[in-house]
């Protein structure tokens, strides 16, 4: 948990009279001078982007970002397709089963409990929000999500303390998550932000509202790329633009499910006499992380009937060892994928209302694109290698000179 | 294709030949314009196929003695020697070798050529009794870790001879810019003379030796040497390596599995027997691993993967050897929608499935010997298609297709596959297809009745025919008339149908790169001119991950 009594708080006022909470370790500079010379890198992350939404017309500013810099279309999110392990892949460069970090949700079993990864001891490696610090850089986060601001805690040199909070969904609003992103730049300039832009994943995630979900995604679609370029704007008016490295991405992609299309695995675990009771379900919107609670020495025979069993079940796609997809032990016994236009709703198939959804497989392929006028962003290039989330960190390691944490990075940089 | 897809079916076509019959000699007396008829020993040219990084196929057929003529079973056993070097000169030969041939398998010789660099050129010839062949011209595909900035392929397909001269060829053969020419199918014909030709009275511009339908081996032996020695076909094949597969009359029309429309086993026996023969002809006279090797004897599998850097890899597929007999017409029981139906067969399905999830590269170009976009009249949405068949099971779920032959005819087949795309977020496939003699650029929807509100998987372009008849020439119009309202009226009811051009005759050229795929349609002038002129007509293409067609304004520059 956060140690309030060593945090520092400015509260910081915009042109329009609106304030912005920072908060940072106490004794830290509360603003540096900028200088034309000053290495700088943004990772502006459109939560939920599918690739195919930037050049859909609606959103000119990131297009532009995207042809005039190092384009990669063959990008993916790395499993679970969630937005909490994708942002720490960004910042640690390493797969879940070395950072702690597999899903959004986990069955806890010290707890006992299934609950967000939002605590900052969640996370096991090191980020290059402190590494860089380590080595004499400013690093900063603007992060519209609840529980992303609770797991990256304190590790940045400056936070921003999101708010105001929409209720339903747990985030801040582009709007306000970019005016507090110019205002750290203006206030504090580190030499990383690092910005979580949530309005694209949250309007398929909450439109209990009665508007249409294409509506409504368009609306975001177009408000996160008017606020992307207020953000270029400000770095090219004020001469930071000509030594920045842009990265641009989402965390995962986004897909619909169907009314009638629902997947719920509790109750045929339930009634399954090896397994009533003792499964353990992390709903992670197009994965479930399903867990044995039985006695161990029961577990290879459990495990194999509670395959057989999710694998039976219609909308699933595929069921996996969490070993296989380098999550860790934390992610429970297996994995199960639904299929598109699918999604999971446990325990109840009322449970998960929600009809914009990912996490599985067809939610893999992200937007991933470096601009900015750095010398090292080749200028209007598409490249075909893979890029995953995964290769955030080692990129901005690059940008900053930074060795490989131990053990090496899994990503690789793109620069 | 069936030679007759369009509106007449097999019987009215040959009545229609024999009332053309007088003008067959006009082609008889016409040569083949063989390149390579003053070298007594390699009468059919050199070829190259398979690139793979460090390796290609390299191909010649000997003709050691005047009787060892193809299909004949006789000429003695010789040793035909081989080079490759880094220079048309040969002073930097890399590797060389030796090749027993003989009758047994027709003269013909087949290698691979090994230690060879990623994406270089290389010149191959061979050498018998003192006399060399033809230089050849090829290269190598880019390491599989590479990043290549551009891939670029000639693509053709349904080359008929007795229909014209292959003047497509000979204009892809001009270019100095290609990596290699992928032939979706139906390279060879195997009609009699009269039975199907140039235009709705069938005649023949040059006629098909043997002077029969081929179906014993040495006909389809004798067929494939025709069609080897014909010089643009030969210019071709001695510039770039080819990448084929066959569609159904390498061996007979509409075939399928365990038979075809074109094979009475009545008067023409076996059908498993027959298709023996065709593919042991292939594997001796084509370019490409069949089971996965140049070896004969070793299996004629012939769906498999080339892979070029990141950029993109190449499924071919086989949709004739394993599926399942097409559905009788007029379609009223909604069979086309059976899922014990296959058009890949249950393996094929497997391996395409598994390669496209094993995201090796950023395009995934699909080889595909027919057309995969829905074609229907009119399209209904899925939902609204399965509440009728709730009902009465009449519709096929993609509504009424035109063309049972393609994958229209096997629905399920294609539902699997582009579930297969959507579930695994595969994007950037690209199927190239041939088969129809009509050039098309089309989105793919998951479900064509909802389209486009619904979302599209993946895309198509389908090359044209480089000789065989298409629509204008069945109706007996002229260019650009009655077709402009076919081709109206399909873009009308399917709306992921983007471009269509019923009338021409030609051959394309996609451009691989990682910001866009572009397919460019070029056309010739008549083809019983066997000077016949090419020119552009249109360019289509698809931006990375859109999963849509979109209008280019002109073709890529050499």
């Amino acid at each position: 948990m956060m140690d309030m009594n060593r945090r520092s708080f400015i509260r910081a006022g915009a042109a329009g009279g609106a304030t912005y909470l920072f908060s940072s370790a106490l004794g830290t500079p509360m603003a540096t001078g900028a200088t034309s010379e000053k290495q700088r890198a943004y990772v502006l992350v459109v939560d939920g982007c599918r690739p195919d939404e930037i050049g859909s017309g609606m959103m000119p500013r990131l297009q532009a970002l995207r042809d005039g810099g190092m384009n990669y279309p063959r990008a993916r999110s790395l499993p679970i397709m969630e937005t909490i392990p994708n942002h720490v892949m960004m910042m640690t460069g390493v797969r879940p089963d070395r950072s702690g970090v597999p899903a959004n949700s986990i069955y806890d079993r010290g707890e006992n409990v299934v609950r967000d990864l939002d605590r900052p001891s969640d996370l096991h490696f090191p980020t290059v929000l402190e590494r860089l610090q380590d080595k004499g850089f400013t690093t900063g986060t603007v992060l519209s999500k609840e529980y992303l601001f609770g797991i990256f805690g304190q590790r940045a040199t400056y936070r921003w303390e999101p708010e105001p909070i929409v209720p339903v969904s747990g985030h801040s609003p582009d709007q306000f998550t970019m005016d507090a992103a110019i205002e750290m730049v203006e206030q504090f300039d580190p030499n990383l932000v690092f910005v979580n832009l949530g309005d694209c994943d949250r309007v398929g995630h909450a439109d209990l509202t009665g508007t249409t979900l294409a509506v409504a995604r368009r609306t975001a679609l177009v408000t996160v790329d008017t606020q992307v370029g207020r953000f270029v704007d400000l770095l090219k008016e004020t001469g930071r633009w000509e030594n920045s490295v842009v990265v641009v991405l989402a965390d995962h992609s986004m897909d619909w499910s169907r009314p009638d299309r629902l997947i719920s695995l509790q109750p045929a675990f339930d009634a399954d006499p090896m397994l009533a009771g003792k499964v353990q379900i992390a709903q992670n919107g197009g994965a479930d992380l399903l867990y044995w609670t039985g006695s161990p020495d029961r577990r290879t025979d459990a495990v194999k009937r509670i395959r057989e069993i999710a694998a039976a079940t219609p909308g699933v796609l595929s069921v996996h060892d969490p070993a296989d997809l380098r999550l860790g032990a934390r992610a429970g016994d297996l994995v199960a994928y639904c299929k598109a236009g699918w999604r999971f709703s446990d325990p109840r198939p009322y449970s998960n209302p929600i009809p914009g959804n990912h996490g599985h497989p067809a939610t893999q392929p992200i937007p991933f694109f470096i601009s900015g006028g750095h010398g090292s962003v080749r200028r209007a290039t598409s490249h075909s290698v893979l890029a995953q989330t995964v290769d955030v960190a080692p990129t901005i390691g690059k940008v900053f000179g930074l060795t490989d944490p131990t053990g090496g990075y899994d990503g690789r940089a793109r620069l | 294709m069936k030679r007759d897809e369009m509106t007449l079916d097999r019987r009215s076509l040959l009545t229609a030949s024999a009332a053309g019959a007088g003008a067959l000699a006009l082609g008889v007396s016409l040569p083949e314009r063989a390149g390579a008829a003053a070298n007594p020993y390699f009468q059919h040219g050199v070829a190259s196929g398979d690139p793979h990084p460090h390796s290609v196929i390299l191909w010649t057929r000997v003709t050691p003695t005047t009787a060892a003529v193809p299909g004949s079973g006789r000429g003695p056993v010789v040793q035909v020697t081989w080079q490759i070097a880094r220079d048309r000169r040969f002073s930097n030969v890399v590797s060389k070798g030796t090749f027993a041939t003989g009758a047994t398998r027709d003269h013909t010789v087949k290698l691979e050529a090994t230690g060879l660099r990623p994406r270089t050129t290389y010149f191959y010839r061979f050498h018998y009794n003192g006399v060399a062949s033809r230089t050849g011209q090829t290269k190598t595909a880019p390491a599989y870790t590479s990043s290549p900035d551009n891939l670029r392929f000639g693509v053709v397909s349904c080359a008929n001879l007795q229909a014209g001269w292959f003047s497509a060829y000979r204009h892809l053969a001009k270019r100095n810019d290609l990596d290699a020419v992928l032939h979706l199918g139906d390279y060879l014909y195997e009609y009699a003379p009269g039975e199907y030709g140039y235009g709705n009275a069938n005649k023949d511009i040059r006629p098909h030796v043997p002077k029969k339908e081929m179906v014993a081996l040495g006909d389809y032996r004798k067929r494939h040497a025709q069609y080897k020695q014909d010089a643009d076909l030969q210019a071709l094949h001695a510039k770039v390596p080819f990448i084929v597969t066959w569609d159904d009359h390498e061996v007979t029309n509409d075939e399928w599995k365990n038979g075809a429309e074109n094979h009475d086993p009545a008067t023409e026996g076996s059908y498993a027997a027959r298709k023996r023969r065709a593919h042991r002809a292939y594997d001796e006279w084509m370019p490409a691993r069949l089971g996965d090797t140049v070896a004969l004897n070793d299996g004629t599998a012939l769906f498999r993967n080339l892979r070029f850097g990141t950029l993109a890899d190449l499924s071919m597929l086989d949709l004739r050897s394993y599926r399942s007999e097409q559905v009788a017409v007029p379609i009223a029981d909604g069979a086309v929608s059976d899922p014990a139906r296959t058009i890949t067969g249950n393996g094929q399905m497997r391996w395409l499935k598994d390669t496209l999830s094993k995201d090796r590269a950023q395009w995934r170009l699909i080889g595909n010997p027919v057309m995969i976009a829905p074609v229907v009249f009119p399209p209904l949405p899925n939902d609204v298609t399965s509440a009728v068949n709730d009902v009465t099971g009449l519709l096929p779920e993609d509504g009424s297709p035109y063309n049972v032959d393609q994958w229209d005819g096997y629905t399920a087949d294609r539902h699997e596959l582009f579930a297969h795309l959507a579930d695994h977020g595969v994007n950037n496939t690209v199927f190239l297809t041939g088969d129809i003699h009509s050039g098309w650029a089309c989105d793919l929807p998951l479900d064509a009745g909802t389209y486009p509100v619904t979302r599209s998987v993946a895309t198509e372009f389908v090359c044209t025919s480089v000789t065989s008849n298409n629509l204008k020439d069945i109706t007996n119009n002229p260019s650009r008339t009655t077709s402009l309202a076919v081709e109206a009226g399909i873009q009308t009811t399917n709306r992921h149908v983007k471009y269509l051009n019923f009338d021409d005759h030609g051959y394309s050229v996609l451009d691989v790169t990682s910001k866009r795929t572009q397919m460019d349609y070029f056309v010739i002038t008549d083809r019983a001119d066997p000077k016949a002129t090419s020119s552009w007509t249109a360019s289509w293409a698809t931006d990375a991950d859109t999963q849509q067609v979109h209008a280019v304004d002109g073709p890529v520059t050499r």
